[in-house]
């Protein structure tokens, strides 16, 4: 399933309209006017993204409730996960800082997953699921301030600069992050818009 | 491969959201939404009041830059002393007990990206009024550079988050965020919102003021 030979294409990044051809396997059509990348040969089936899907899930439930990273120091020991971060944040009157560390690491991770999960199921049962425009609008956005990959940097940031200080090591929470940033530039490589081709 | 179309004066609409092409039907009036028929988002040619609301958001970022640069992000508390460090004085600090590398990434994150998007922004929205047929190419490929790399100057928030999170012994060591971090947050929120709201599109509106040959025939 894909586009059709001869529909047109519209350049998001500067709105030229191209003449579809298909691509050959894992090559990329560019824009001609502003070189933009049109669309990608190479899509994952919807079972391939449902099945990637599914794993970030596991991924995401380990990242966000074990220990990022401990850190000992004469005897005391300290853990955190993101939502002690978060909360920490929220308690120390930072509440806007605390609002967005939420946004961009916790609920628009958990949206990107979970909306996904609801259009993905149904799609490969081969049904459409009620309310899906609104759920691929919204799925955009949750691409869009979803920011897990920036937040696993910074974690071993703060591994890095606490280790001159005290005894560091990085815990389970931190390599799910890594899972979880691997397995969203997969599913993100696989865009939004073709999910419209398997809706009737 | 695809070909580019030369439809004369018909212009297409892409969809932003499931990608299909419609016919602009709204023609010249402003008055007229266009919805795309498949899953009716709200088709545009390009992006309203996008110049004013870009600007909006560049000069708020640019003004909470100052602060967000002269008040401490970050507040530490050992046994000996209490200091305060802003942004800058991070990197100092980081580039003085030898971590090269990692005063390069924060400086990139947290001074290089907001300076660059504000900057860049700014030229961008400039040359859409005063000079559309300068370097549209590079242009084009300017803005696409800031949408990728826009979302990483949240680097040294999560940073400061996570320090303030571990670091908890008390008057023995202990981290709090600054002032200067919910300057700093707002800084790179709003110019996230500043690059969502430029559209690019723009960048090719307006034809050169010297008609090329193709114009010219398309005019007779």
């Amino acid at each position: 399933m894909g586009r059709v030979e001869g529909s047109l294409v519209v350049c998001g990044q500067c709105g030229l309209a191209h003449r579809w051809q298909p691509l050959p396997e894992t090559s990329q059509a560019r824009c001609t006017r502003c070189d933009a990348v049109l669309a990608r040969a190479h899509r994952l089936s919807i079972q391939g993204i449902l099945a990637l899907t599914v794993a970030a899930a596991a991924a995401y439930v380990v990242a966000i409730s074990a220990p990022l990273m401990s850190l000992s120091l004469r005897g005391g020991a300290e853990t955190a996960t993101l939502m002690q971060a978060i909360a920490i944040a929220w308690q120390e009157g930072q509440q806007p800082i605390a609002i967005l560390a939420g946004i961009t690491a916790l609920l628009a991770p958990a949206a990107f997953i979970g909306l996904r999960l609801y259009v993905l199921v149904p799609l490969a049962a081969g049904n459409k699921p009620p309310g899906f425009a609104w759920c691929v609008r919204a799925l955009h956005q949750a691409a869009r301030w979803n920011m897990v990959e920036v937040f696993t940097v910074g974690v071993l940031l703060s591994l890095v600069r606490l280790a001159g200080l005290a005894e560091t090591s990085p815990q389970a929470g931190l390599f799910a992050l890594g899972a979880l940033t691997a397995l969203f530039a997969a599913i993100e490589s696989a865009g939004l818009k073709h999910l419209w081709w398997h809706v009737q | 491969m695809s070909g580019a179309v030369d439809d004369g004066d018909d212009v297409y609409l892409g969809c932003e959201s499931c990608g299909l092409v419609s016919r602009d039907v709204t023609g010249d009036d402003p008055g007229l939404v266009q919805h795309c028929s498949r899953c009716g988002h709200v088709l545009h040619a390009t992006k309203p009041f996008s110049l004013q609301r870009t600007w909006a958001c560049i000069v708020a970022a640019a003004v909470l830059y100052i602060p967000a640069n002269t008040l401490p992000v970050m507040e530490t508390t050992s046994a000996l002393q209490r200091d305060e460090h802003t942004l800058l004085g991070g990197i100092h600090e980081l580039w003085l007990d030898g971590s090269w590398a990692l005063a390069v990434i924060v400086f990139i994150a947290s001074i290089a990206v907001p300076v660059l998007k504000i900057g860049v922004l700014a030229l961008l929205a400039w040359t859409v009024r005063r000079h559309p047929d300068w370097r549209r190419l590079e242009r084009a490929r300017l803005y696409r550079l800031i949408e990728t790399v826009g979302h990483w100057s949240m680097l040294d928030v999560y940073v400061v988050v996570l320090l303030a999170a571990t670091v908890r012994f008390g008057p023995l060591a202990s981290v709090s965020t600054g002032a200067g971090l919910l300057s700093f947050a707002a800084v790179v929120v709003l110019t996230l919102l500043a690059t969502w709201s430029f559209d690019p599109r723009l960048i090719w509106r307006d034809p050169p003021a010297t008609p090329t040959p193709r114009d010219g025939r398309r005019l007779a």
